[in-house]
């Protein structure tokens, strides 16, 4: 799956934090994190109106404040309004509140029905999955005015849609890591076909996905933007088209967008869901600055920023005790990783286990969580606390200087060697860099950091041997483990243009990988995940180091904000209080 | 600047030297400025000497505060750290020595290929120069005066940032990269200036006089333009330093100066940016530095200039 990480080409230069998520896994989801959040939900009750909850069904309808004009700024620009092709932080939470998929999460990473009635049937084998559409879903126009119901037509539509090889002007990125096990998926990928035989609509509210393999994570999948469902009329084949006037079922309907200064969204009157677009007004300002958002936050002139709080800014606003109901923080999915090339050309020094290991020991993870103020928890190997497979017992390389020497005499680089390390410009990461530069002269490793602007450094590192040694994150696309081994530990993704910067392919994992995949059991799969990433660990392609803590300042006034496991802004939840 | 007052140098630039010296030694500014050069080629020269500390040693956890920001001047480290617990007194030192040797080298470079374009251009200007190739054959007419003079102007218009910009994206960040960027962009002012000095200077009695006994053109401008050119090539030698230095500190700021983790006082800037509201020090130490040596070659070079005008020691 040539995943996140090369999906936040298209992120704005700088968002690091990218995102991605979608999603998961019904049976084991993980508890759900304990948002840290300053704003308190109301409590859940069911909407009356819909039989099943809605994504947010925390949300009380008739509770909640209505009207109003929220404002969220974002340093980039929102790149595509289509969901067949959006795929970075600024442009996801902008359609999550025009379109909406099948499936949706609660507050956590448990999968609810969304557009569907109830949650999809699976067949015995787990290659068939039946959805029941929900009844009184709307296609809604520009002006307020609905266009028509949604039918399981509509549906088929939009995933075939997202298979289309000829969008223009270029094919949805996931079309084939998130939809291609779909069956009859490659002849419509290879253009041989325009739908897939796997889509089947059975009768107008109900439609059937059989698939080629078991795969648990479908579920996760169907509940991305990348499933939303549009209606064919408007949507058709020219993506820039459908971007300029994009149209959906969600609760906030599209007015306008300018780049370099945003986006207007106005509340949907014909709503499937009464009272749960409480918002008049979304205001999304794109291109801004993050000191000059933290700033109009404070002052009252922007109630959200998208991105992270600037470095500098940190200890100045979360210590201040007028500000202390305006902070949320909470743990990111994310693991960010010093990745080594374990394929390197000619016995290159990372090719040796023993020098890999060394990094792994050689790293001082809590020097790095101090230069970014403790934002974070140290990661020690491949899965975030918040998934399912995490296991705090993995700790195969704690902080050991001596060993990591001894193990760089035993690898034969007792007197070290010199290498380039890479790294993005973004602050705080080429201080990161800096700090893991330390450490590795520490055991004699000399590095050269190279600092590339985002979208440069994505492609170094997505090019075979380009960067011997470099540090990344990675973000969940959605909560299942397999997202962290499939898309950047595989031997499918080490190639030109997948994520795998470590190059690292070992068939003996890819086979319990797929296993792992398929297994239906809770219990024995969160074990299978576990296995391999001990097995992995002991490979060491990667010196896992950090899992981020994301923090930011909300306004006074802004109603129901939590930082979501998966979408971590969830604008389409929010309200507005008086005052 | 005035004809009259090229005129004047040409006229008396021979016999200067001790009366631009007496003149010096009475400028004030000439001695802050001098002073203020010498502590800072000092400091950069002496860097490893004088720094309290490695400039790329981050001190782990003593050297920020509990909450990882930069601290405050304390005993151990005199002007306190930057946000990695680098020693901010070290890393100035240091910074010093990365300015300077941009700063120099760059701008010798910068001057070296005005005077050469400058000259040559002035000295062919309206006849073109005759040239066989390998010494043989039909003499090919060259005229070197549009060309090169046409080729400056052609710099001039280029936007300097954007070109050096380019080219460190292209080619990759690295010290003598900078140096060359910088000497490429900043050679044009020189050229335009050597260009007009030297056609004042070429339209004297005795050039006239060397053509008439049939002095070749290199030795023409070797030895009788040349020597008339000194005095100002030295007054731009010394300003342009301070050009330089804020032109480094520039491209360090944008990101595409001298690599990490090279203290340097342009990078100190950009990587503290973000400070300047909450521990402006980190912001202003770095930007107080190259203020003072920018400062510094100014004064110097002005007053060079002062005392090589012979129009002021009357």
């Amino acid at each position: 799956m040539r995943s996140s990480l090369g999906s936040l080409r298209t992120a704005a230069i700088g968002v690091v934090v990218a995102l991605v998520a979608a999603a998961c896994q019904a049976q084991n989801a993980p508890p759900s994190s304990e948002a840290s959040a300053a704003a308190s939900v109301p409590a859940a009750t069911s909407d009356a109106a819909s039989s099943a909850p809605s994504a947010s069904a925390a949300a009380q309808p008739s509770g909640l404040p209505q009207g109003g004009t929220l404002s969220i700024g974002w340093n980039g620009e929102i790149q595509w309004l289509d969901p067949a092709l959006a795929y970075d932080v600024t442009s996801w939470p902008a359609e999550r509140l025009m379109f909406e998929p099948l499936l949706a999460y609660d507050q956590g990473t448990t999968l609810v029905p969304l557009l569907a009635d109830g949650m999809p049937t699976v067949s015995a084998d787990g290659k068939t999955y039946t959805f029941k559409l929900h009844s009184g879903v709307n296609f809604v126009n520009e002006d307020g005015t609905v266009l028509r119901p949604m039918t399981a037509d509509d549906v088929a539509y939009s995933i075939n849609r997202v298979l289309n090889p000829k969008l223009k002007p270029n094919p949805s990125p996931v079309a084939s890591g998130f939809f291609g096990n779909i069956v009859g998926a490659a002849d419509v990928l290879s253009g041989k076909a325009t739908t897939a035989t796997g889509i089947k609509v059975v009768d107008p509210t109900t439609v059937e996905f059989t698939l080629e393999k078991a795969d648990e994570t479908f579920l996760n999948v169907m509940a991305t933007p990348f499933a939303s469902i549009v209606p064919k009329e408007a949507a058709g084949d020219d993506a820039t088209a459908f971007s300029a006037k994009p149209m959906g079922t969600g609760p906030y309907l599209f007015k306008s967008y300018t780049k370099g200064q945003g986006a207007t969204f106005v509340k949907n009157p014909s709503y499937w869901q009464p009272g749960l677009a409480p918002l008049d007004t979304i205001d999304y300002r794109t291109g801004q600055d993050d000191i000059g958002m933290l700033q109009q936050i404070q002052a009252g002139t922007l109630d959200l920023m998208g991105d992270p709080m600037p470095p500098a800014q940190f200890t100045d606003i979360t210590t201040n005790p007028d500000l202390a109901n305006q902070i949320v923080h909470h743990t990111l999915v994310n693991v960010d990783y010093v990745f080594m090339d374990t394929q390197q050309p000619n016995n290159g020094p990372f090719s040796n286990v023993k020098v890999r290991q060394a990094v792994n020991y050689a790293i001082d993870k809590d020097a790095i969580l101090q230069i970014t103020h403790g934002a974070g928890v140290p990661a020690n190997c491949i899965y975030p606390p918040d998934l399912s497979s995490f296991d705090s017992s993995c700790n195969p390389y704690p902080h050991d200087v001596a060993k990591a020497k001894q193990l760089m005499q035993d690898a034969g680089f007792g007197s070290g060697f010199e290498t380039k390390f890479y790294t993005d410009t973004t602050d705080p990461d080429p201080q990161i860099g800096a700090s893991i530069q330390q450490d590795l002269a520490a055991i004699g490793i000399k590095t050269n950091i190279v600092s590339q602007e985002f979208a440069t450094f994505l492609d170094t590192i997505e090019t075979p041997h380009a960067a011997p040694i470099g540090w990344v994150g990675w973000f969940q696309d959605y909560p299942d483990p397999s997202d962290f081994i499939d898309p950047i530990l595989s031997c499918a993704s080490a190639v030109k243009g997948g994520a795998n910067a470590a190059l690292y392919c070992n068939k003996a994992i890819d086979t319990e990988a797929a296993a792992a995949k398929g297994e239906q059991d809770p219990a024995k799969r969160k074990a299978a995940y576990q296995d391999i990433q001990t097995k992995i660990m002991a490979d060491a392609p990667w010196a896992p180091f950090r899992t981020q803590e994301w923090y930011t300042l909300i306004g006074k006034n802004v109603g129901g904000f939590e930082i979501h496991p998966v979408w971590q802004y969830d604008v389409r939840n929010l309200w507005k209080t008086l005052g | 600047m005035t004809a009259a007052r090229l005129t004047a140098t040409v006229e008396t630039s021979g016999r200067s030297t001790p009366r631009a010296w007496g003149y010096l030694r009475r400028n004030p500014s000439f001695w802050i400025g001098f002073i203020g050069v010498v502590l800072i080629v000092g400091s950069a020269i002496f860097a490893p000497l004088i720094a309290p500390h490695d400039p790329n040693l981050q001190f782990r956890g003593e050297g920020l505060t509990k909450s990882g920001d930069p601290l405050g001047p304390t005993a151990k480290f005199p002007l306190g750290t930057d946000k990695l617990g680098r020693d901010e007194l070290s890393r100035l030192l240091y910074g010093a020595r990365t300015s300077l040797t941009v700063g120099i080298v760059a701008n010798s470079l910068a001057v070296f290929i005005g005077v050469l374009v400058g000259t040559t251009a002035a000295y062919f200007r309206g006849r073109p120069a005759k040239l066989r190739a390998f010494g043989r054959g039909p003499a090919l007419s060259v005229p070197v005066e549009p060309i090169l003079m046409r080729t400056t102007d052609a710099f001039l218009a280029f936007p300097a940032l954007l070109v050096a910009i380019a080219l460190v994206a292209i080619v990759g960040p690295s010290l003598g990269l900078v140096i060359v960027v910088i000497a490429a962009i900043l050679w044009t002012a020189t050229c335009r200036i050597m260009y007009s000095t030297s056609l004042v200077v070429l339209a004297s009695d005795f050039v006239l006089a060397a053509t008439a006994i049939g002095v070749s053109d290199r030795r023409m401008i070797v030895r009788h333009l040349l020597p008339h050119l000194v005095p100002l090539i030295a007054v731009y030698a010394t300003l342009g330093i301070a050009t330089t230095v804020l032109f480094e500190a520039t491209l360090s700021f944008l990101g595409v100066g001298v690599p990490a983790p090279a203290a340097s006082w342009g990078g100190m800037i950009i990587e503290h940016v973000g400070y300047y509201r909450t521990d402006p020090r980190v912001v202003a130490l770095p930007g107080l530095a190259i203020m003072a040596t920018i400062l510094a070659f100014n004064l110097l070079g002005d007053a060079l200039a002062d005392a090589l005008d012979p129009r002021k020691w009357r």
